[in-house]
């Protein structure tokens, strides 16, 4: 994407913002809260048009498509849950078929390989509503397998996590992506976690990309002070790190 | 779960499940059709309740062992009024199913909204003040003007820069039922004739008693097409109940789904209140027993929805007319008495369910 420029309530919040991902690439995005991630995000997947710019997936602006073929572009793991009625799992996961013609033997078929790759291959029948939020997050990237789209976004995919489903969601996604040469940008928290976790980093303050590339040159010092406003120091400190075995 | 299933048995057994579901419940709709045409002042037992109207499909077929005045009780008056039941329940009980998907609130329905009080609103303007009034409106025009006009100051109030919360659009929608409530409690209390309002205000209560055979091809026009059309598109209903956002980044172009349901619900309210009154609770109650039976996939919440909207209006205007024959009760009575109590189980239901997830 290129020169994204996006309102909301009339009040401009992303500024020519800039950004690009590779097929089997993980890029973060980070930023101080309201410095206009999710909205970003959002330009992306259309649930905003931009005011000026351009969004593409495989050098088409998403904003010209059809709606179906944007959606079998770009999939979306947001916080936003389907939780007011009872859906189970399995129909949450095809709902990742909605742009695609029904074709149920297939579908139940991608279906279930898609909930045993994210390790929920007996949930099929539960109610999504009754998983815990690190399943809930796993039937949500099931279901963005199904959609079979060239890039994957995920906003803020670990923030009612705890630290060991953060890490488990974050492997499961990178692997995916590297494996199906998805191109992934997940907006993140945690610096820390961002800069283990992926292969392009950007940084985002006040509605404008600051800095982009591989995350050791881009995390320096001067710019977390000048961002967040706040000392970066290196210490020895405790790393977590997933143990073997299965998400 | 109690049995082990594979994932690729279930589905089967599921779909096996709800066939046998819709199989019974259309069985609920004849037998509760069958039981209307033959209970009321006039009995008429239920073999020559069937004999007269098979008798009128196919002349000859049966013996005779019914008098003129049975016939014409049950094909002149009975009939049209047990099928405008089942009309008026299942396109009441399909209108909730949708409202709540798209307002994603599972205590919508078209009296929460407003709808059916705009529509009665534009029916009591056209009713005391004639058709002139609304520049030639009929009763069903006003009506239909009148569910669309709530509907869209619903939305307008509801909406703040293109997005819309669902606690706002119900409680924009609740404030304009009372605001349409008291527009037509005035009309009313203008009008001339007591005699009017006197009729005015039962069928605000909801009564099918003026049912006659001219009044069932619109309704099951609308209803049949807008049936039709919403089961072609259960797919994008399901990814607007899990959420807006998800259902564009699904591909749905929420815009124009949204706009289509709004008319398409305030099509069917207006038609259906034209003919019948305001009949409450219904849309509330069906769908959710529909999703206590099949789950919250619209693909099979619609149709099971439908039939039991129908079977229960149908069972309730049995009720209607019998419990204090010869007076009739109004609808919303009844459905009152089935739906108050459902409502509150629902709430309790519901506040325990957040109660466990906070825990």
């Amino acid at each position: 994407m290129s020169g994204v420029s996006a309102r909301l309530d009339g009040r401009g919040i992303v500024h020519e913002a800039g950004l690009r991902v590779d097929g089997g690439e993980f890029a973060a995005l980070v930023g101080p809260n309201g410095c206009g991630k999710s909205t970003l995000m959002r330009t992306i997947y259309r649930a905003l048009r931009p005011s000026a710019g351009l969004v593409t997936v495989d050098g088409d602006d998403v904003h010209r498509l059809p709606w179906r073929e944007s959606a079998r572009r770009t999939a979306v793991v947001a916080q936003e849950t389907p939780a007011e009625l009872d859906f189970t799992v399995g129909e949450v996961v095809l709902m990742g078929r909605t742009p695609y013609r029904r074709v149920p033997a297939a579908d139940e078929e991608r279906c279930a390989r898609a909930l045993d790759r994210v390790g929920l291959s007996g949930a099929r029948e539960r109610v999504y509503a009754t998983l815990s939020g690190g399943e809930k997050q796993r039937a949500l990237v099931a279901r963005a397998l199904v959609q079979e789209t060239r890039l994957l976004l995920l906003d803020e995919p670990t923030s009612h996590l705890d630290v060991r489903h953060q890490l488990e969601i974050l492997h499961l996604v990178r692997e995916l992506g590297a494996e199906l040469g998805m191109a992934t940008l997940a907006v993140l928290h945690d610096l820390n976690q961002a800069a283990a976790f992926c292969d392009r980093l950007y940084v985002m303050s006040a509605g404008r990309i600051v800095a982009g590339g591989p995350p050791d040159r881009v995390l320096t010092p001067e710019l977390i002070s000048r961002v967040y406003g706040v000392r970066a120091v290196h210490r020895t400190q405790l790393v977590f790190e997933r143990l073997g075995g299965g998400p | 779960m109690t049995a082990a299933t594979t994932p690729a048995q279930a589905p089967g057994r599921r779909r096996a499940r709800y066939l046998a579901l819709v199989a019974g419940l259309a069985v609920a709709v004849l037998a509760s059709t069958w039981l209307a045409v033959s209970i009321g002042a006039v009995h008429v037992a239920l073999p020559q309740a069937w004999g007269i109207v098979a008798d009128r499909l196919a002349p000859g077929l049966f013996p005779r062992t019914w008098t003129p005045v049975q016939e014409q009780i049950v094909w002149e008056f009975r009939l049209p009024r047990a099928l405008l039941a089942l009309l008026v329940g299942a396109g009441l009980a399909v209108v909730g199913a949708v409202l709540q998907a798209l307002v994603r609130n599972p205590l919508a329905d078209p009296f929460l909204l407003g709808v059916s009080s705009g529509a009665s609103f534009g029916a009591v303007l056209v009713l005391i003040l004639g058709a002139g009034a609304l520049g030639g409106l009929s009763l069903s025009g006003a009506a239909f003007a009148g569910s669309l006009l709530a509907l869209g100051l619903v939305y307008a109030l509801a909406q703040r820069a293109g997005r819309i919360t669902p606690s706002r659009l119900v409680l924009a929608g609740v404030a304009l039922a009372y605001l349409f409530q008291a527009l037509y409690s005035f009309v009313l209390q203008q009008a001339q004739s007591g005699r009017a309002a006197q009729q005015v205000l039962f069928w605000l209560m909801g009564s099918l008693g003026g049912a006659r055979w001219h009044m069932l091809p619109l309704p099951a026009a609308v209803l049949g097409a807008g049936l039709a059309y919403l089961l072609t598109r259960h797919r994008p209903l399901n990814a607007l109940a899990a959420g807006e956002e998800s259902a564009v980044s699904l591909g749905v172009n929420v815009p124009r789904l949204r706009v289509t349901l709004f008319v398409l619900t305030s099509l069917l309210v207006g038609v259906l209140v034209a003919t019948s009154g305001a009949i409450a609770f219904v849309g509330l109650i069906a769908p959710h027993a529909a999703r206590l039976l099949v789950g919250a996939d619209h693909g099979r919440v619609l149709p099971v929805t439908a039939l039991l909207g129908a079977a229960f209006l149908q069972l309730v205007d049995v009720a209607a007319r019998t419990v204090s024959a010869p007076q009739e009760l109004a609808l919303s009575i009844v459905t009152a008495l089935f739906g108050v109590p459902f409502f509150l189980w629902l709430l309790r239901r519901r506040s325990a369910e957040r109660a466990v997830s906070v825990a």
